[in-house]
C-alpha cells in the first residue's frame, strides 16, 4: 500500500484498541485466570487454598469426566454419520428431476437449524414425554403399548435419544451447504455419465462424491467443533442424567462449578476441556487438510 | 436414489421403476420437511387448547380455540416474557452492530496496513477460530464476577462481540483482498482521509460480506444460552433462551402454556427467517463454508 495514504500509528491504534481489548478480555484473560484458579481448592467463597496440581491429578482419575468426553465423541460420530450422511443422501435425491417442491424442502429443512437449541430441547422433551409425548402417542396408536416408557430415564437409550434431536436439527443445514457445492458441478459431467450408463448410485459415489469432497470435509470439521461444545440440548432434556449417562464435558464443568460450587476443580476441568477440544478439533482439521490435499486440484 | 436416465420412450419396466422411485423419494423428503415444520404447527394449535383438553388428546385440533394461555403468559408479570424478548432484541442488535463494525475495521486494517504487531494480532484472532469457546464458560464467570461486570444490561454484549469477531475478521479479510488497492490510492489522491475512505468507500463495497456476518451473528446471539446462563442471575435481565428454562421445573406439566410462551418468544426470529429465508440460507452457507 502507498506510504502516502497510510494513516498515522495512533490512528491505527485508536481503531484497534476497543475490539482488541474486548477480545483479549473475553478470551485470553479467562483462560489465564482459569489456569491460576485451577491450582487452588476454592469453593466459590473468599477462602482459597493452594493445592498445586491436585486438581489435575483428580481430573485424570475422574471417570465421570472421561465418560462425558466419550459421550462427546459418541455425538461427533453419530452426527457425522447422521447429519452429513443423511444430508448427502437427500442432496442426491434433490438433484433428481423426479423430486418436486425443492424450494420448500430447502426452506423447511433449514428452519430447525435457526431455532435456539433450548427450544429444540423442549420440543423433543415433549416428544419423549411419558404421559403426553408424541412418541408414546404413536406407539399407542400402532398398538405397541407394551414398550411405552419414560424414555429419557433409560440409561441404555439416553445417548441415542438425545442425539436424534441434534442430528435432526442440522440435517437441513448440511443439506443446503452440500446443495450449493453440487450445484457448481459441471452439468456436462453428469450428462456424459448418464450416456455412459451410470445409474444414480454409481453417479453419487463415483462422480458427485469426489467432486464435493472438500465441502464434505468442511461439513465434518463443523460437525466435530459443534459437538465438542454441545451443552444447551442436553441441559434442557436431561441435565446429563439419568445419573451421568448423558453427561457431556461442558455440562460437567458447569455442574461441578455451579452445582457443587467447586470453582477450583471447575477451572481445572475447563482447562481440560480446552486442551481436549483443541486436540480433537485441531487433529480433525489436520486430517482434513491432509485428505483434501491429496486430490486438491480435483475439488 | 437418483435415477433420471431417460426422458422419453421408456420401457414399461423402467416406467414402473421411475414412478416407484418418484413416490419413495418424494415421500422421504416430504416427511423430513414436514417434521421440520410440524413442531411449530403442533405447538400453535395446541397452545390454543386448555390444559385438560391437551392432556386428553395431544394430537387433536382444539375444539374451542382460545387465547387464554397467551393471556395468562402475557398478564402474569412473573414470567417476564416481554422483558426477555426486549432483552434479547437489545443484546442481539447491539452485539451484531458492534461485530459488523469492529470486524470490518479490524479485518480491513489487518489485511491492508503494515504496522508493528500486525502479525501478532492476526495470529491471536486466527486462534479465536480454533479455540473451543465453550471451555471458557466457567472461567469467564470468575472474571466477570471479579470485575463486577456480571448481571448488567450490557454484560452479554462483551463475550458475544468477542466470540463473533474472529469469524467476522476472517471473512472481511478474505473479501478485502479482492478489492483492488488502486481504489484507495485514487481516493487518497482526491484528498479523501483514511477514515473517509474506510467508511465512505470501502464499507459500501463490503456490504455483501458484512450482511453475511450480520445474518450469522443474529442467530448465534439470539439463540445463545450457556454464557447467558452463567453470567446473568438477575431475572429481569434474562434473555429468551434463559426465560424458557423457568418452565422446566415450575410447571413442566402445563404444556399448553409452555407452548404459548415458546411461540411468543420465537415469533421475532421465525418471522425474520421466513421473510428473508433465501438471503439467510445463502448468508449462513457462505459464513459456514468460508469459515
Amino acid at each position: 500500500m502507498l506510504q502516502s495514504i497510510r494513516p498515522k500509528n495512533r490512528v491505527i491504534f485508536a481503531y484497534l484498541v476497543i475490539p482488541v481489548v474486548l477480545y483479549v478480555f473475553s478470551v485470553f484473560v479467562p483462560l489465564m485466570t482459569a489456569g491460576y484458579f485451577s491450582f487452588f481448592e476454592w469453593k466459590g467463597g473468599p477462602n482459597k487454598t493452594f493445592i498445586g496440581l491436585e486438581n489435575y491429578v483428580a481430573l485424570m482419575k475422574d471417570t465421570i469426566f472421561w465418560r462425558s468426553f466419550s459421550h462427546n465423541i459418541y455425538l461427533v460420530i453419530a452426527c457425522i454419520i447422521g447429519q452429513v450422511g443423511i444430508a448427502f443422501v437427500f442432496v442426491m435425491m434433490l438433484s433428481s428431476n423426479l423430486v418436486k417442491l425443492k424450494g420448500i424442502h430447502r426452506t423447511f429443512g433449514f428452519f430447525p437449524s435457526t431455532v435456539a437449541a433450548v427450544s429444540i430441547g423442549f420440543i423433543w422433551t415433549m416428544v419423549y414425554d411419558y404421559k403426553r409425548g408424541i412418541l408414546n402417542w404413536v406407539l399407542k396408536l400402532i398398538g405397541k403399548e407394551d414398550i411405552i416408557k419414560v424414555w429419557l430415564n433409560e440409561s441404555a437409550l439416553v445417548m441415542l435419544l438425545v442425539s436424534i434431536p441434534l442430528i435432526w436439527q442440522f440435517i437441513g443445514y448440511y443439506m443446503v451447504i452440500l446443495l450449493s457445492a453440487t450445484s457448481s458441478i459441471d452439468k456436462e459431467i453428469i450428462e456424459s455419465s448418464q450416456i455412459d450408463g451410470a445409474n444414480g448410485f454409481q453417479r453419487a459415489v463415483h462422480i458427485v462424491l469426489p467432486l464435493i469432497k472438500n465441502t464434505l470435509l468442511v461439513c465434518i470439521t463443523l460437525c466435530i467443533a459443534g459437538n465438542m461444545k454441545v451443552f444447551d440440548h442436553i441441559y434442557v432434556m436431561t441435565s446429563g442424567g439419568p445419573g451421568y449417562d448423558s453427561m457431556v464435558m461442558a455440562l460437567y464443568g458447569y455442574t461441578v462449578s455451579f452445582g457443587q460450587q467447586n470453582m477450583g476443580y471447575g477451572s481445572a476441568i475447563s482447562l481440560g476441556i480446552f486442551v481436549i477440544s483443541l486436540t480433537v478439533i485441531g487433529g480433525g482439521q489436520l486430517l482434513v487438510t491432509l485428505l483434501s490435499k491429496e486430490r486438491g486440484e480435483k475439488a | 436414489m437418483v435415477n433420471n436416465k431417460k426422458k422419453s420412450g421408456l420401457s414399461p419396466a423402467s416406467k414402473i421403476k421411475n414412478s416407484l422411485l418418484y413416490i419413495v423419494m418424494n415421500t422421504i423428503l416430504m416427511v423430513f420437511s414436514l417434521s421440520c415444520i410440524f413442531p411449530l404447527v403442533w405447538m400453535f394449535y395446541s397452545s390454543l387448547k386448555e390444559k385438560r383438553e391437551f392432556n386428553a388428546d395431544i394430537m387433536g385440533l382444539p375444539k374451542s380455540p382460545s387465547f387464554s394461555n397467551y393471556k395468562a403468559i402475557i398478564t402474569n408479570k412473573d414470567y417476564r416474557i416481554f422483558e426477555s424478548v426486549i432483552n434479547s432484541l437489545r443484546t442481539t442488535l447491539i452485539s451484531v452492530i458492534l461485530i459488523v463494525i469492529f470486524g470490518f475495521i479490524v479485518g480491513y486494517i489487518l489485511s491492508r496496513l503494515k504496522f508493528w504487531g500486525n502479525r501478532l494480532l492476526n495470529l491471536i484472532f486466527l486462534m479465536g477460530l480454533l479455540i473451543p469457546i465453550h471451555s471458557l464458560l466457567v472461567p469467564i464467570y470468575t472474571v466477570f464476577l471479579n470485575t463486577n461486570l456480571n448481571n448488567k444490561w450490557f454484560t452479554l454484549i462483551i463475550p458475544y462481540v468477542a466470540f463473533g469477531l474472529p469469524i467476522a475478521i476472517f471473512l472481511v479479510q478474505g473479501f478485502v483482498k479482492g478489492i483492488p488497492i488502486e481504489l484507495e490510492e485514487a481516493a487518497a489522491i482526491d484528498g479523501s482521509s483514511f477514515s473517509r475512505t474506510l467508511f465512505g468507500i470501502i464499507m459500501p463495497i463490503c456490504k455483501p460480506i458484512l450482511s453475511t456476518v450480520a445474518i450469522v451473528q443474529v442467530f448465534s446471539c439470539w439463540n445463545e444460552f450457556s454464557f447467558a446462563l452463567v453470567l446473568m442471575k438477575d431475572r429481569r435481565l434474562w434473555t429468551v433462551p434463559l426465560a424458557m428454562t423457568q418452565f422446566t421445573g415450575q410447571f413442566s406439566s402445563d404444556y399448553t402454556k409452555i407452548m404459548a410462551a415458546m411461540l411468543l418468544t420465537m415469533l421475532p426470529i421465525v418471522v425474520f427467517y421466513f421473510a428473508f429465508s433465501k438471503q439467510i440460507i445463502k448468508g449462513m452457507v457462505a459464513g459456514a463454508v468460508k469459515g
